[in-house]
């Protein structure tokens, strides 16, 4: 058997014993790997996209002269593999350059907002697993019953709707029926906010021992949250779904039911640990995209956001902010799936030990 | 003598889709207390179907129509489910058939049997802490001649070989000490010599324990070891019954007979002796090694030795059987033949070319095909029997018109009729299945066709006119054959020379009339003494081997 990742197949077949350490190695060199071409690639689409970085910076009334002093101090008349390593060396230190729209440092930027999308995305995902884990379960269980087909209604639901249609949906529910629910930003801002250590609202207001700011940050999470995770929930379902249907079939629960081992002890136990392998793949690929496409329901909740930054630097072509954006949500996606490849190393011990013959 | 479990009339139906199907007609079969019962039958004869009734295992589709099933002379169809599920495991339990798929890969082996025995604890109004049950479990464990029950306990499904977790599964059988013991062809997926140390363990494990057993084989060899009385099914209806004896030496209905004649005897005036062939060898290994490396981040990590140093010839028109276990290299010696991996020693001469030094061009694909395992998983299933053979011809550089001629002339040569060009593989038989297989093969006219156990996946009556059709067509169209099995009594008749390979190694090589009736190498010796045999004469006939030579060269060899 091979599975598929993203660092390339790893041969959980007859093949020799593997080390967790040494394909941990394997994993780390692929996880700089990908940095490495993602950077490159990011690096030359931003030099070959027509416009001058220096003219946007300056604006249209800048003179020639501004314009090429301008180009000097951002080190535009050094060769293009020069430019390229100085880019990747300040990159490693946290320093993307400055925005061409704000003047302020780029990384300065993202740090202030990413926690918001962070922690947004972050329960975002808990949401996904808390709903569609059992969902998928149940499904499978009472295949074909009015549990089912529910179940397969609203994944196709989750599934097709886009997240933006959920979102206003969302609001104009909570508009109309909880009238003091907040729909817009965060948090309520009147209160103090805790400082630190992590950027996250409701891991700080707890450190802090702060409730008012955690349930405040819980309200106004819950909406966007919801919209968010409904293309995910029915996604995931689905895909618990046919995991569980297509291991009932196996040999192994035939095994238990032969001895009288109970039903429910080998659907919650035997089938859902093994079932959760390939939901829990894709959820790693999908914390990943979350961050970048979380910028729709960012608007239209007024979160202020990493992803609507994202795309604000795009249509303003503000390219050394455009460029720290792709590689910081690089950088997420990688580790997601670093983390996934350790929790299936967890649960699956054919990842770690050879298969006998 | 009371009969244990007595079944009458039995009929079972499945229901798909609205329509029913009678799979058991009338079964009627009796165990008596401390008998050994043998079913036997075909694939899709209902054997399997006859267990899950017994057990309470059946489908949701399908339905008791009528009939008793009495165990203890009470009816268990009667019964509560409650009851019912209380002699799960603990009444009668069953040895699952296939040890490779009968554990759930992500959990331990100690787990599966810890809840076995919680559950039926639980229903029988016992309780247990968990301490106690391994101690219980570990005490099974031994009993199953597995002599480290805290690693097998600790350890997960892939960290054992198929001979352990066979006997793990036994041990799940008896960890409740149930009086009927239920055989679903036990050891069939495991290689000849483990599956004769598990007919052996459950042999004494029945007789020591005082148990009844029914045994569910294809298997007549096996049969013949493990039963006193015969139960023939067929398309869900028994046919014969009576003792052992009585069976196999006066069968009357003519499918028993056929299923006794299918088996290809090992010793005995039945045999057939291939002729020898003397011609100039076709293919030549010389000194053919192949190693497989563990790739490492940096540099090389450890490697496996899959061929040792393999010389062998293979005349033209002949039928080279490849014979040993599995792991021992035959594929691997096969695939290197047909070009498919390089050797990483030695070198390969196939038709008077080096393998390898022109890459695997058009004309070497045309020297040398193959057929495969399991036609089920060769064919696709959603091309059509005209589909499938049409693409080699494609290859092959052949018009639209030439390739319809051509395919009906394939057909032929394996005995299809022509209608068989629009059928797709769920039509078919297992046999037809194969046969098209072998068409496919045959399309790009090739010299020599690696089969790679080509038999072992179908029923033995068909087996053997696919071997009757393989060797039609080496006559006629002057094939070369090489020939990877495990089936030594197939090989024994079929092959006209053999080579038995041990860790990668060709540890003995001859014709078949001299390696057997003299063999060499006490690998071998071991491997035919394991081969279940029909008759005491053909018993007799087997060499002699020692424990010690068998612990050597076995790996599941307990004791």
């Amino acid at each position: 058997m091979r599975r598929f990742t993203l660092w390339g197949t790893i041969s959980t077949g007859p093949a020799m014993q593997t080390n967790p350490a040494q394909l941990m190695l394997k994993r780390l060199v692929g996880f700089a790997g990908v940095m490495f071409v993602l950077s490159a690639m990011i690096f030359i689409l931003a030099r070959i996209v027509p416009g001058d970085p220096a003219r946007i910076a300056l604006g249209p009334s800048a003179t020639q002269q501004q314009v090429d002093e301008m180009r000097l101090e951002m080190g535009l008349d050094a060769p293009l593999w020069q430019q390229y390593t100085d880019y990747v060396w300040r990159g490693i230190q946290g320093d993307f350059g400055k925005s061409l729209i704000s003047g302020r440092q780029v990384s300065d930027e993202i740090a202030a907002l990413l926690p918001a999308t962070l922690e947004l995305v972050i329960v975002t995902v808990l949401l996904i697993v808390a709903v569609s884990i059992p969902l998928g379960v149940m499904t499978a269980r009472y295949r074909n019953s009015w549990i089912d087909n529910v179940g397969r209604f609203f994944s196709i639901v989750g599934v097709t709707m886009p997240s933006f249609l959920f979102a206003i949906l969302l609001q104009l529910i909570a508009a109309n029926f909880l009238s003091d629910w907040p729909v817009l930003g965060r948090v309520n801002y009147s209160l103090d906010l805790p400082d630190g250590p992590t950027g996250l609202l409701l891991v700080d207001s707890v450190v802090h021992g702060d409730w008012r700011v955690f349930w405040s940050a819980l309200q106004h999470l819950i909406f966007p949250s919801m919209a968010l995770a409904m293309a995910g929930i029915g996604q995931i379902t689905r895909i618990t779904r046919s995991a569980m249907i297509e291991h009932q079939r196996r040999d192994h629960v035939l095994t238990l039911k032969s001895f009288g081992v109970p039903d429910r002890v080998i659907v919650f136990r035997y089938l859902l640990k093994l079932s959760s392998i390939a939901p829990l793949t894709i959820m790693g690929l999908e914390f990943a995209s979350l961050i970048g496409n979380a910028f729709v329901v960012e608007l239209v909740f007024s979160w202020g956001g990493f992803a609507s930054y994202g795309l604000e630097s795009i249509l303003q072509k503000d390219l050394n902010a455009v460029m720290a954006v792709v590689l910081v949500s690089g950088f997420f996606f990688v580790v997601a799936n670093l983390v996934i490849d350790i929790v299936l190393m967890a649960i699956d011990p054919r990842l770690r030990f050879k298969e006998a013959k | 003598m009371t009969n244990l479990l007595d079944i009458q009339n039995l009929n079972v139906s499945f229901r798909t889709y609205g329509i029913r199907n009678n799979v058991l007609k009338d079964v009627g079969l009796k165990i008596p207390e401390g008998g050994r019962v043998a079913l036997i039958g075909e694939t899709g004869s209902g054997k399997s179907v006859t267990s899950k009734t017994i057990l309470g295992t059946l489908p949701d589709n399908a339905v008791v129509e009528s009939g008793t099933i009495r165990f203890d002379g009470e009816d268990v169809l009667t019964l509560s489910q409650g009851k019912r599920e209380a002699m799960k495991g603990t009444a009668f339990s069953i040895i699952m058939q296939d040890p490779l798929s009968s554990f759930n890969p992500v959990f331990r082996i100690g787990r599966h049997l810890d809840d076995v025995l919680r559950f039926s604890d639980r229903r029988l109004g016992e309780t247990s802490n968990s301490r106690d049950r391994r101690r219980r479990i570990e005490q099974v464990l031994r009993q199953v001649q597995l002599s480290d029950p805290a690693r097998i306990f600790d350890a997960y499904p892939s960290q054992l070989s198929g001979g352990m977790r066979q006997r793990v599964l036994i041990a799940l059988a008896l960890l409740h000490q149930p009086r009927l013991l239920i055989a679903d062809e036990p050891g069939t997926a495991l290689d000849v010599t483990t599956q004769d140390e598990i007919m052996k363990l459950i042999n004494s494990l029945v007789s020591d324990n005082g148990l009844s057993l029914l045994m569910i084989t294809h298997n007549l060899g096996v049969v013949r070891k493990m039963a006193d009385d015969i139960y023939v099914m067929r398309h869900g209806e028994i046919v014969e019954h009576g003792p052992l004896k009585t069976i196999f030496r006066t069968p009357q209905q003519a499918y028993t007979k056929a299923l006794i004649a299918a088996i290809p005897p090992l010793y005995g005036p039945g045999v057939e002796d291939q002729k020898a062939v003397d011609a100039e060898p076709i293919v030549s290994l010389s000194n053919v090694s192949k190693s497989f490396d563990e790739k490492l981040l940096f540099g090389r990590g450890r490697s496996h030795l899959a061929v040792k140093d393999v010389s062998l010839q293979v005349s033209k028109g002949e039928i080279f059987g490849l014979a040993g276990e599995s792991g021992s290299g035959k594929t691997t010696v096969a695939r290197m033949i047909m070009g498919l991996i390089r050797p990483t020693a030695g070198s390969i001469t196939v038709d008077g070319d080096t393998v390898g030094e022109k890459g695997r061009g058009p004309d070497f694909r045309e020297l040398i095909q193959i057929v495969y395992q399991n036609p089920g998983t060769s064919l696709n299933p959603k091309r059509t029997v005209g589909q499938t053979l049409s693409v080699p011809l494609r290859f092959a550089g052949l018009r639209a018109d030439a390739v319809e001629k051509r395919i009906h002339e394939l057909l032929a040569h394996v005995e299809l009729q022509p209608h068989y060009i629009s059928k797709y593989p769920h039509e078919l038989s297992g046999g037809q299945k194969q046969r098209v297989a072998i068409a496919r093969a045959l399309a790009a006219n090739p010299k020599i066709i690696v089969l790679d156990e080509p038999t072992s996946a179908l029923d033995v009556s068909v087996q053997k006119n696919v071997i009757d059709l393989l060797q039609k067509l080496r006559d006629d169209l002057g094939l070369t054959f090489l020939f990877i099995s495990h089936d030594l009594s197939l090989m024994r008749n079929f092959c006209s020379h053999i080579a038995i390979m041990l860790r990668g190694e060709v540890v003995e090589s001859g014709e078949p009339r001299q390696v057997f009736a003299d063999p060499q190498h006490p690998y071998t010796r071991a491997l035919i003494a394991a081969v279940p045999v029909m008759s005491d004469e053909e018993d007799r006939l087997k060499p002699q081997t020692s424990i010690e030579e068998r612990r050597r060269y076995l790996a599941d060899t307990a004791v």
